[in-house]
């Protein structure tokens, strides 16, 4: 019983609202050089980081559907998206087993790139038009950056939500 | 949750559920119409209130700290443009005065037929690409999608959702929004800038298929400086001939300035200037009565190798500094209303 009541679905629920929050109430309101920070995305790609591309998968898909309701996108529009960027950020579990925080947060970054670029792109192959300009060129960069510098303070946080403990490796002493 | 799946399947699952609720959702689903506004009434509204109740001081001891003197110097300057201002305004009731009374002369409707219901913005849009703004006031109040919105200084966008007691505002600014808009030079103005720019043709000839002159119903213009003036010879008047020229105003993005593309391309370039001013053009299809203000020309570029221009137009509301909005209870053409 407790293992359903405290496990990652429950906790991914409101960690989400709390993050969807800060985004509309924080981040959306300061934007740095006229591009919102993605708190949210940050969040996602964090999990990611710490529980590997399906955790991230499913952090971003549930993370992007409130995002999704709270707002006027088609639902499950930013849940892909989110959903592809959190997959790939969980992918540096491909390289180490336990990767170095750094190696996190680079692809946290990559991740967050992907996350953010595909919301115009899946838009505009769903008829949503006048999403993909110039100035992607400027928010992509902004929006990743933010959420690598944000990705170590956030992956306590991930790996919380997503149901993974650090790692403890033991020498075996005779 | 996680490990009764493979890594594969996790995957999969994910991506064909979204595929699934945006099929549903683009084809108008009004499920999850009511499960958006259960989710920003019920779930997020209180959410939000918690979290801004922690937020707010911290931001406002921010603010504080890091702002104090860029408030005072903005607020010195606020003082002297509220001194103008005054003076500004009466001269303005005047002319709304004057132009009611012309308007009920002529049998003509104007946008102070509507009545107007205020609302206060309470969120805005937290991605990047979509450019809206969220009112505490719904279909509760009688709004409805497609509606008029503007602030004191003129027109900032049109409802896209209603809910009982929230809206969200598709601001002018987002380049899915267009309305069909007007661009009023006296014809003063339009003969020097025929005259600096094409100076062989006569202001006569400019006028265009799209181009209405409309001269208001007087036998004698009205006179600018007053008339007990000693030298008649020297005595200047502004011709009341209004050219309009009509278009589609689109939106271009937050920072951008929205583009006017006129409704027939051989409209006249030398009738538009920098500083004509645009409002709604009003009509059957459009989604607005006709002469609210929207913004100035801030720029026109002629398009190479041929005669169309395009238009750029700054707004005069701020949209990044919107409080209190007015909703116009106008309710557009619905075929308008899905464009």
């Amino acid at each position: 019983m407790p293992r359903i009541l405290f496990g990652p679905a429950l906790r991914i629920l409101p960690l989400g609202l709390l993050a969807l929050s800060l985004q509309r109430l924080v981040f959306a309101q300061h934007p740095v050089n006229g591009v919102k920070l993605q708190f949210v995305l940050a969040v996602v790609v964090a999990a990611g980081a710490v529980g590997g591309p399906d955790r991230g998968a499913v952090v971003g898909f549930v993370l992007g559907l409130l995002y999704d309701l709270s707002g006027t996108t088609p639902l499950g529009l930013v849940a892909l998206a989110y959903g592809l960027g959190g997959m790939a950020a969980g992918y540096v579990h491909t390289l180490l087993p336990e990767p170095h925080w750094w190696m996190g947060s680079v692809f946290a970054a990559v991740g967050a790139a992907i996350g953010e670029l595909a919301v115009p792109f899946l838009g505009q192959m769903i008829g949503e038009s006048g999403w993909i300009t110039p100035r992607l060129l400027v928010q992509i960069p902004i929006v990743a950056v933010a959420a690598g510098l944000m990705c170590p303070a956030l992956m306590p946080v991930g790996r919380w939500m997503v149901g993974v403990k650090r790692k403890k490796w033991k020498v075996m002493v005779e | 949750m996680f490990a009764s799946l493979s890594r594969r399947r996790v995957i999969l699952l994910v991506v064909l559920t979204c595929v699934l609720l945006i099929t549903l959702d683009k084809r108008g689903n009004p499920v999850i119409d009511r499960a958006r506004g259960v989710f920003s009434a019920l779930i997020m509204r209180p959410v939000d209130t918690a979290t801004n109740t922690i937020v707010l001081p911290l931001e406002r001891v921010w603010d504080g700290i890091t702002n104090y003197d860029d408030v005072r110097r903005e607020r010195d300057a606020l003082y002297d443009q509220v001194q103008h201002m005054r003076g500004d305004d009466v001269k303005a009731q005047t002319a709304i005065l004057e132009s009611q009374e012309l308007l009920r002369v002529a049998n003509l409707a104007n946008t102070l037929d509507y009545t107007s219901i205020v609302a206060k913005v309470v969120g805005g849009s937290p991605s990047n690409f979509q450019s809206t703004v969220e009112i505490n006031v719904g279909s509760s109040r009688g709004l409805k999608v497609g509606m008029p919105v503007t602030d004191g200084a003129g027109l900032i966008g049109r409802i896209t959702k209603v809910f009982p007691d929230h809206s969200i505002v598709l601001l002018a600014t987002d380049p899915s929004y267009t309305i069909s808009a007007q661009i009023l030079a006296t014809s003063e103005e339009v003969a020097e800038a025929i005259a600096n720019q094409v100076p062989s043709i006569s202001p006569g000839t400019s006028s265009t298929t799209t181009s209405t002159t409309e001269p208001l119903p007087f036998d004698e213009p009205l006179p600018t400086t007053p008339p007990t003036t000693a030298l008649p010879t020297t005595t200047t008047t502004t011709i009341l001939e209004i050219i309009r020229e009509t278009g589609a105003l689109e939106g271009q993005g937050t920072d951008s300035p929205l583009i006017l593309r006129f409704t027939d391309s051989s409209s006249a370039v030398t009738t538009v200037r920098v500083g004509s001013i645009v409002e709604t053009a009003g009509g059957n299809s459009s989604l607005a009565p006709q002469g609210i203000p929207i913004g100035i020309v801030t720029r026109v570029v002629t398009e190479t190798g041929s005669s169309n221009a395009v238009v750029e137009v700054t707004l005069n509301a701020f949209l990044d500094r919107l409080n209190f909005v007015f909703v116009t209870l106008f309710e557009p053409n619905p075929n308008a209303v899905g464009r």
